[in-house]
């Protein structure tokens, strides 16, 4: 803590003073290139809009090459009251990137006398990407998250997907990422067109239902994407987030909804 | 010349009745404790008595506004600074006023050529076991604790009376409405108590005198730490409906 009181900036950018008070951003490692033999980063987090807003969800598996190092691992985070991140990739920088954006939001907030805007908060998480990018290229710390936020300014919610150079998309129905993502993408395609209704129009429980068999799916054909384990009480998270921000189905009501989920038809 | 001791201790001291002289119309701000935590409260002209430092501390404050700001943002790196290289839980105010902002208040009052910080501060925290704390910091990095509340005022006999009458009332009983009231029916009375002891002086019109005065004149910031909210962060600035309540009753 500095004796001298600084000049007063009121930027609100709490990346800036991070910088300014010493800390440093991982800088590409010079000369591992292809030696390091990449960090595998198997998950499946996907995201979708529902009536009342935009539900999230996430297996549990960490692993590290072909073992199962973790198998209670929560890759959909809060990061603000109304925003929550999914990660997949490299826990290190994905939990860091999590942290990073949540004190940026808060200090913002506070600094500020006002919440940081929708766009702004989607377009702080593109500016960690990018400064990832180097770490990213060599195949060290790569981060390919979704994160949905409610916007208050126009009364909706969001979802945005990035890719590893800190472009972001924003995502009017569906998107998943993470190694079991290709086993799923098409089967919530076919369902938001073909299913009973459009993803849009489910109700919450419909939703948690429907997330519930995308991950068991993933998980049968993707050896990094965790199964629920219920008699561990391992299920994936769950959560939604709209108006009031974001929720999270609690244990006991994911131990009622799986069975159910398992079940044909509906 | 400030270089001997007599020259400095006079400057000293001339500095410290040029900062009260400033400070003296500083409007008061009463931090109080409830049965769910803490209040601050404060009327003023133009928004800026109460601040959101972090998770589980508040800010109250009077002086130069831009001397205010300098405080609060100062307070906020540090505490967001600590926050993010550890933890949440190992930020602390207690460490925050002893190890930061009062050795810097301090130095910078001593430093007589430089223009001196237009402030008083009254910092709340609900510590992780959910008790209340209140410091009251000077401008010149003086600072004491007060578990049961205290208040700020420009005026030292109205900030010692009101400071004297919240310690002596049991506030860490009361709703939040009946603290609020209360606290208000203190700004009140401490404010015509000063009011009498000013009587042969020249009192400052453009200040209310009643409460009903103040509501109709100036905005009323609140502001509590609540312990039961969800969220991790236990500021909450009152609504204006909860606001309106208390004025519809003051104007009774």
């Amino acid at each position: 803590m500095s004796e001298r009181i600084q000049p007063n900036r009121a930027t609100g950018d709490f990346l800036e003073l991070l910088e300014q008070s010493g800390y440093r951003w991982s800088r590409p490692i010079e000369g591992a290139g292809a030696s390091l033999s990449p960090i595998p980063s198997g998950t499946t987090v996907l995201a979708f809009h529902y009536a009342d807003g935009v539900l999230m969800a996430g297996d549990r598996r960490a692993t590290a090459g072909n073992a199962i190092m973790y198998e209670r691992c929560d890759k959909v985070i809060p990061v603000d009251d109304h925003s929550l991140m999914a990660i997949a990739g490299v826990p290190a920088t994905a939990f860091e990137m999590a942290r990073v954006m949540s004190h940026n939001f808060e200090f913002y907030r506070r600094s500020q006398l006002q919440p940081m805007s929708a766009e702004g908060k989607v377009r702080a998480l593109s500016r960690l990407l990018k400064d990832n990018v180097g770490m990213a290229l060599q195949g060290v710390g790569a981060v390919s998250p979704i994160f949905t936020t409610y916007d208050h300014q126009n009364k909706q919610a969001l979802i945005y997907f990035y890719d590893m150079l800190g472009a972001e998309f924003q995502i009017r129905t569906h998107t998943t990422t993470g190694s079991g993502s290709p086993i799923i993408r098409g089967v919530m395609e076919h369902e938001d067109l073909w299913g009973v209704k459009p993803l849009a129009q489910r109700s919450r429980n419909e939703a948690a239902l429907f997330a519930v068999r995308l991950l068991k799916t993933a998980s049968l054909f993707d050896s990094a994407t965790g199964q629920a384990r219920p008699e561990d009480q391992i299920y994936p998270t769950i959560a939604t987030v709209d108006a009031d921000g974001y929720h999270f189905f609690e244990e006991q009501e994911i131990a009622t909804l799986f069975p159910e989920a398992m079940k044909r038809g509906q | 010349m400030l270089d001997e001791p007599f020259r400095w201790m006079e400057a000293v001291s001339t500095r410290h009745s040029y900062i009260r002289e400033k400070l003296n119309k500083g409007q008061p701000v009463l931090g109080v404790p409830y049965n769910e935590g803490s209040l601050l409260v404060g009327f003023a002209p133009q928004p800026g008595k109460v601040y959101e430092i972090y998770d589980r501390i508040a800010f109250g404050a009077l002086g130069h506004p831009a001397d205010v700001e300098r405080m609060r943002m100062t307070l906020l790196e540090m505490a967001h600074l600590e926050g993010f290289n550890r933890s949440a839980s190992d930020v602390n105010l207690l460490r925050l006023l002893q190890f930061g902002i009062a050795p810097a208040l301090k130095q910078n009052f001593e430093e007589v050529q430089r223009a001196p910080y237009l402030i008083q501060l009254l910092l709340a925290e609900i510590d992780p076991s959910g008790a209340p704390a209140f410091y009251r910091l000077n401008y010149d990095g003086y600072w004491e604790t007060f578990p049961n509340g205290v208040a700020i005022a420009g005026d030292a006999t109205v900030m010692d009376w009101i400071s004297e009458e919240i310690g002596k009332t049991d506030f860490a009983n009361m709703t939040l409405q009946q603290a609020l009231k209360e606290a208000l029916r203190l700004w009140e009375a401490g404010r015509k108590h000063s009011a009498e002891l000013n009587d042969d002086h020249e009192e400052d019109e453009s200040v209310p005198l009643s409460l009903k005065d103040a509501f109709g004149k100036w905005n009323l910031e609140a502001a509590v730490l609540s312990r039961t909210t969800p969220r991790k962060a236990l500021f909450r600035r009152l609504g204006k409906d909860e606001i309106e309540n208390v004025r519809a009753e003051a104007m009774k």
